[in-house]
């Protein structure tokens, strides 16, 4: 194939550039947002209807596991942030490191998640168990967000880790360089959003008073 | 607006966070998380104020992560810009439904 | 993106060949026609489901069906016009085609994102058309999916609104593609404002297809879930509200209807110019004009709940925005009609669909006035006025924009004329019998005919009648031009570069277009993409 007299456009190939890369992973993170918005209009209605029902169902939370699970959060998102700069400055090996603990972090959230989940299960209180049944409809309401909401976060935290383990294979192929890290960046961002969401999440479901 | 540039690197100004400002973020964020904790558990019975405060302080870390985590204070405004419209339509949404509902009642 | 080691002799189509070729493809251009087929395919399909409604409707009583098949006709046409039709075509098809080229570029930004599109598209369509064949056949809910009859009834509305999600998602592909595309790969000097009125349309509409898709698809997630969870999200007798339901459906569903006709409007922007030799009238206003719809449609999306218990200075609220969106439209209309005046008129096809577009979005469009007018709208809503209304924008606007768009295109595409007789002789018979279809609704629905009914009273007879037999005109219309265009196809005239005169960039390369889209370096106006010396 003769490539000598073959014309080629000024722009063909930047499809590749970075610049692009973070713009669609930027239009992405706004459809997740929206996502998550509209269960969050859900939520302020509802709240607004059934004011007392939601204080009286967000007392069954705890308060405790909740903010723990705000700081692992955060702490996760600082590391991931200093993966970054790890990697800016060549440091391969600190960056890998730094993206484990990211990922340890998503675990530990996950676990306390679970616990917080069964103990729920165990009084009954998933949509469709006995003691669901007899809740007020206000609570009912409030239970029926906290599992669609967290649970659709948890799947997003999920997400996050295998796309951070997916990240931390193209490190150790050398595909993400100090030269070359779009990939780790965006899936910085994408662990953001999922922090993000939950720093809407906590103050709602477990600081009614 | 011609934003075409060659290829290079990283299509934006390497900007490199050092790892004290990426703390220092963190300290923020904890000290608000602190904070809207505190003013949930002592803080009593402000209906309206309490979410409203709640909402603010969330608010203040969301900001937080986005311009420092998420790069925004140091990239093209054409991001921040992007996620203004989000924002905007967003509360847009929220404000013309709840008005319904509040009128209703 | 596919190699560059090839030569600008060989078109799209030669440089590879086989199935595989086809389906793993990621030239733009040909997940363009990919989309083509797949979603004319679907259209035909809504466009018998059409006519056995209109079939049923010739006279009152039972004539085929029973009523609660006549609701899945109904619902199932719905459905598959909009999600599978009407949303896709222009962007999916024209716009993956010719974005590319008219912005001097030799693809998309993500062009693997685009392949994924489609393949969403398919899996969507697939499972739209399953609910044909399982449980209880498709749902009987219309293509809203009000509460709380969507989450009670036993037919397959699970699974509609799965298909429904996944097309969503489809688009949201689609929509950030384009963005990214235009932002990022502009031929160099050719700025925002040095772009085709097409891709502007496109850029208007990606940005509603990201930001409002989400919101339908975390609604009919909810709907999923009250189905399985019995939650009563929106059951008012276990404490929720149906009307939440409606105001998160139409803050997506208002909206979407601009993604369905800007870029139809777009394309009126590139064929008026070139079938009247001259620039267009008011560019910028028609750029800052697809922006306003854009922006505007999102606040409107209360003037589909007037009658459903929503607060009344609520209403006034939307109904006020509602008015102010149809400025940006008007504002098209006259520029469009502005350039037509004292330019050089060639009535080809492709401006009998343009022209026949500005006549049948006017009165679509004016009809929205009426019915966007609280007085009005409340004896109007849900009668045929709404169902002529919206067929008058969607198809005597977007689908006429399409037709006249592949007539436009056609032997850019394939490298083949087809015979612009029997197309001039089509486009009548689809012009008569479309609007014959369409307008007695109108009167019909001031005269009180309620919409989603089998039956209807005897004085609404003959007007029926006379609809139905528009259907039979159209379809006839439709075949004609069809056939034409797949002899066009197989045996037409070899096409030149510049059939009609264009000046925009993809009229400066062959026809159909080599793989890299240019065999030389385009030329950019400093004019401006309308530039006919």
């Amino acid at each position: 194939m003769n490539m000598d007299t073959t014309f080629v456009l000024p722009n063909s190939g930047h499809n590749r550039d970075d610049m692009s890369s973070k713009m669609g992973m930027w239009l992405f993170l706004f459809t997740e947002l929206l996502l998550f918005g509209g269960l969050f209009l859900v939520y302020m209605i509802y709240r607004f209807m059934y004011h007392e029902d939601f204080l009286e169902a967000s007392l069954e939370l705890n308060v405790w596991m909740g903010t723990i699970n705000t700081v692992v959060l955060l702490t996760s998102s600082m590391t991931v942030a200093m993966s970054i700069t790890a990697m800016q400055k060549g440091n391969s090996q600190l960056s890998l490191r730094l993206i484990w603990v990211t990922i340890f972090a998503a675990g530990i959230f996950l676990v306390i998640k679970f616990f917080e989940w069964s103990a729920k299960f165990e009084h009954g209180l998933f949509p469709g168990m006995e003691h669901y049944g007899h809740l007020a409809n206000g609570e009912r309401l409030f239970y029926f967000l906290y599992f669609f909401m967290t649970g659709l976060h948890a799947l997003h935290v999920i997400i996050g880790g295998i796309f951070l383990l997916y990240v931390i294979r193209a490190i150790q192929k050398q595909k993400i360089r100090k030269d070359k890290y779009m990939l780790l960046e965006n899936s910085g961002l994408y662990w953001h959003l999922v922090d993000l969401i939950w720093i809407y999440l906590f103050p709602l479901f477990y600081l009614i008073n | 607006m011609n934003e075409y540039k060659p290829s290079t690197g990283q299509g934006h100004d390497v900007h490199i966070v050092s790892y004290r400002e990426h703390a220092s973020t963190f300290i923020a964020l904890i000290l608000l998380t602190v904070m809207t904790v505190t003013v949930s558990v002592f803080g009593a019975d402000l209906y309206t104020l309490t979410v409203l405060t709640a909402l603010a302080i969330a608010s203040g870390k969301a900001i937080v992560v986005a311009l420092y985590f998420m790069h925004l204070k140091y990239d093209l405004k054409i991001f921040r810009a992007m996620l203004w419209v989000v924002i905007v339509l967003f509360i847009v949404f929220a404000a013309l439904t709840l008005a319904d509902y509040m009128i209703r009642n | 993106m596919s190699t560059h080691a090839t030569t600008p002799d060989l078109t799209f189509f030669q440089v590879a060949k086989g199935i595989r070729s086809w389906i793993f493809t990621l030239d733009h251009k040909r997940i363009a026609l990919l989309y083509f087929y797949s979603i004319v395919a679907f259209f035909l399909v809504g466009v018998i489901l059409g006519f056995l409604m209109r079939l049923e409707l010739i006279a009152p009583g039972k004539t085929i069906v029973e009523a609660h098949t006549y609701n899945q006709l109904f619902t199932l046409h719905g459905v598959i016009m909009i999600f599978l039709f009407i949303i896709p075509v222009v962007p999916a098809i024209f716009g993956n085609f010719f974005l590319p080229i008219m912005l001097g570029t030799d693809d998309v930004s993500f062009p693997r994102v685009n392949l994924i599109s489609w393949y969403l598209y398919i899996l969507g369509g697939v499972m739209a058309l399953l609910t044909l064949v399982v449980g209880d056949g498709p749902p009987d809910t219309g293509w809203t999916f009000y509460a709380p009859y969507s989450v009670k009834t036993g037919t397959n509305v699970s699974l509609a609104v799965l298909a429904a999600f996944i097309l969503g998602f489809s688009s949201i592909l689609t929509g950030l593609n384009f963005i990214v595309t235009i932002h990022r790969l502009r031929y160099p000097g050719m700025t925002f404002f040095k772009m085709p009125l097409f891709a502007w349309s496109l850029y208007a509409t990606a940005w509603i297809q990201v930001l409002a898709t989400p919101i339908v698809g975390i609604t009919l997630l909810m709907i999923v879930a009250e189905r399985a969870f019995g939650v009563g999200l929106f059951d008012p007798s276990i404490g929720g509200d149906p009307i939440l339901y409606q105001h998160l459906f139409w803050i997506y569903s208002h909206p979407a209807v601009y993604i369905m006709v800007l870029p139809a409007m777009g394309i009126i922007s590139e064929i008026i110019p070139t079938f009247s030799q001259r620039t267009i009238f008011g560019y910028k206003a028609i750029a800052y004009s697809s922006l306003a719809i854009a922006f505007v449609g999102y606040f409107v999306w209360g003037h589909h709940m007037f009658t459903s218990g929503m607060s009344g200075p609520a209403r006034i609220i939307f109904s006020i925005l509602t008015f102010l969106v149809a400025i940006p439209s008007a504002v098209k209309v006259f520029n469009w009609v502005a350039t037509m005046y004292k330019g050089s008129i060639d009535v080809k096809p492709p401006m009998l669909y343009a022209m026949a577009f500005i006549f049948q979005f006017l009165i679509g469009g004016l009809t929205g006035l009426v019915i966007g007018a609280l007085a009005t709208d409340v004896h109007l809503h849900d009668t045929y006025f709404v169902v002529g209304h919206f067929h008058y924008v969607m198809f005597g606007g977007t689908g006429f924009a399409f037709f006249g768009a592949i007539h436009y295109w056609f032997p850019k595409i394939w490298g083949r004329m087809y015979n612009v007789s029997w197309a001039n002789i089509a486009f009548t018979i689809l012009f008569v019998g479309f609007n014959i279809l369409y307008f007695p609704m109108l009167i019909l629905g001031m005269m009180g005919m309620p919409r989603r009914y089998y039956d209807y009273l005897p004085e609404f007879q003959f007007l029926n009648m006379i609809s139905t037999v528009g259907s039979w005109i159209l379809i006839i219309g439709m075949i004609i031009m069809i056939v034409n265009l797949i002899n066009g196809y197989r045996k037409g005239a070899v096409a030149p570069r510049n059939p009609w005169g264009g000046v925009t960039l993809e009229w400066q390369t062959k026809s159909p277009p080599p793989l890299q889209n240019f065999d030389k370096a385009p030329e950019v106006s400093e004019h401006g993409p309308y530039d006919f010396k």
